[in-house]
């Protein structure tokens, strides 16, 4: 069997997608969908269901009146925010674990997902788009990859960053000359496997090369910029650090100037506080 | 006992037991100061460059920019005894994503900005490693004024 093959096959160690995640997915995409039927479907899965109390009670959200039920908690923060917790509780299981290859203590990476997918959504609501859920959904997923490449990454770690810090190859282009697939391309075949939306796949398949999309040139754009806005914030940075490339052209695409860069900064930084209490809870 | 500065933020102690950290810098900047006659140390972690970007935030948490918290720093020290002129000062963070230029480049103008504001007021950096597309990891220790540096892929130093 070829090493790439190898590495395929330890794809079916990741914990499934829960079958709430891909019920939720499916009604929000059917415009004709209820509150009343999303809320259906996440009280039969009571992990889900738990998770979803525990972070609309956290401090993030500041309510003052403690949330019991899933109803309640669509009432107070509306189907949008629900949605995107539940899939934060859907995914936090594969991403929490310590990711020794990417010299990602416990918890790092969940954060870099996390606080990658806010910033998505904020700019995804900024920008007016109709996906903001499968940009939040793609943002937090996106580097499910590194999860199986990371075993593969320890043992290359000196022949890769030698690529990196000698040649000006990004990260994801090391992994992918040494391995011989890096972990955009591998997110993008689990998020396959996992049944995700082609345009889903996609997303995450170029997250780091917005321009090699096609179908969802856009939707890339945003969970890119999202993406290099944490590197550059340094939140849950790993070995791979910044080396990653900076495309001045998907910026101009977004429409973003030099000043929303730094408020996009500046907005997220203040509240980075109350993000790591919301992941916790998750 | 281990101080933590997070994002945006800053700790002064005259506890020679404690040792003063921040974690995973990116393009924000890490400074360290420390006074070795008091036996004060310092630590920010600021984000941006200006506080004219958003003086209301900048009011709040003085921390997030460098012309606003670099200040406070200094006179957050001086309080528990330190002295300006007697100070090690240590800079380091300030990465950049690969060809990132110009204004979106906020790593080098972070750099710049610490330059600029100590360059004005006569100081005089002791050590400084910034810049690259690496993530740092900075330790004081307060009783000694060693500097532990962790950079991504590099592994780990003491200045």
């Amino acid at each position: 069997m070829s090493e790439i093959n190898r590495i395929l096959q330890k794809i079916d160690q990741l914990k499934p997608m829960p079958q709430v995640a891909h019920k939720i997915m499916a009604i929000v995409q059917d415009p004709e969908s209820s509150m009343a039927e999303l809320s259906d479907v996440i009280v039969y899965d009571a992990s889900v269901t738990a998770n979803i109390l525990k972070v609309t009670n956290s401090a993030y959200f500041g309510l003052t009146k403690k949330i019991e039920t899933v109803h309640q908690a669509i009432v107070f923060l509306g189907m949008d925010q629900v949605v995107d917790i539940a899939f934060m509780a859907s995914s936090a299981d594969n991403l929490v674990n310590a990711q020794d290859g990417y010299e990602l203590n416990e918890g790092e990476l969940w954060k870099y997902s996390v606080s990658s997918a806010l910033i998505a959504r904020e700019l995804a609501e900024v920008k007016a788009s109709d996906k903001a859920h499968m940009i939040f959904t793609a943002a937090l997923l996106k580097d499910i990859g590194k999860v199986i490449l990371n075993q593969y990454v320890a043992d290359s770690s000196e022949e890769i960053h030698r690529l990196v810090s000698e040649q000006e190859y990004t990260f994801r282009e090391a992994e992918k000359e040494i391995i011989g697939i890096d972990h955009a391309e591998l997110g993008g075949i689990v998020a396959d496997k996992w049944k995700f939306s082609p345009e889903m796949i996609e997303i995450i398949r170029n997250h780091h090369v917005p321009q090699n999309s096609t179908k969802t040139e856009f939707e890339t754009a945003i969970v890119y910029m999202a993406d290099t806005l944490c590197m550059m914030m340094g939140l849950g940075v790993g070995s791979d650090g910044l080396s990653y490339r900076f495309h001045q052209e998907t910026v101009d695409r977004l429409g973003l100037g030099e000043k929303d860069f730094q408020k996009i900064i500046v907005n997220f930084g203040e509240k980075i506080g109350e993000v790591e209490e919301l992941m916790q809870t998750t | 006992m281990n101080l933590i500065v997070g994002v945006s933020d800053m700790k002064v102690s005259n506890d020679i037991e404690s040792t003063i950290i921040t974690y995973s810098l990116g393009s924000c900047i890490g400074v360290t100061i420390w006074d070795k006659v008091a036996r004060v140390g310092g630590l920010l972690h600021f984000m941006l460059p200006e506080s004219s970007l958003d003086v209301e935030k900048a009011r709040k948490n003085p921390f997030m920019f460098a012309d606003t918290g670099i200040p406070q720093l200094f006179k957050a020290t001086y309080t528990l005894g330190a002295k300006k002129q007697r100070m090690k000062v240590v800079v380091v963070g300030g990465a950049q994503v690969l060809d990132q230029k110009g204004f979106f480049n906020i790593g080098k103008r972070n750099d710049m900005a610490v330059r600029k504001i100590f360059h004005r007021n006569n100081v005089i950096i002791d050590y400084k490693d910034v810049g690259g597309n690496v993530n740092r990891t900075v330790k004081l220790n307060v009783k000694t004024g060693e500097v532990l540096l962790k950079v991504s892929g590099r592994g780990e130093k003491t200045v």
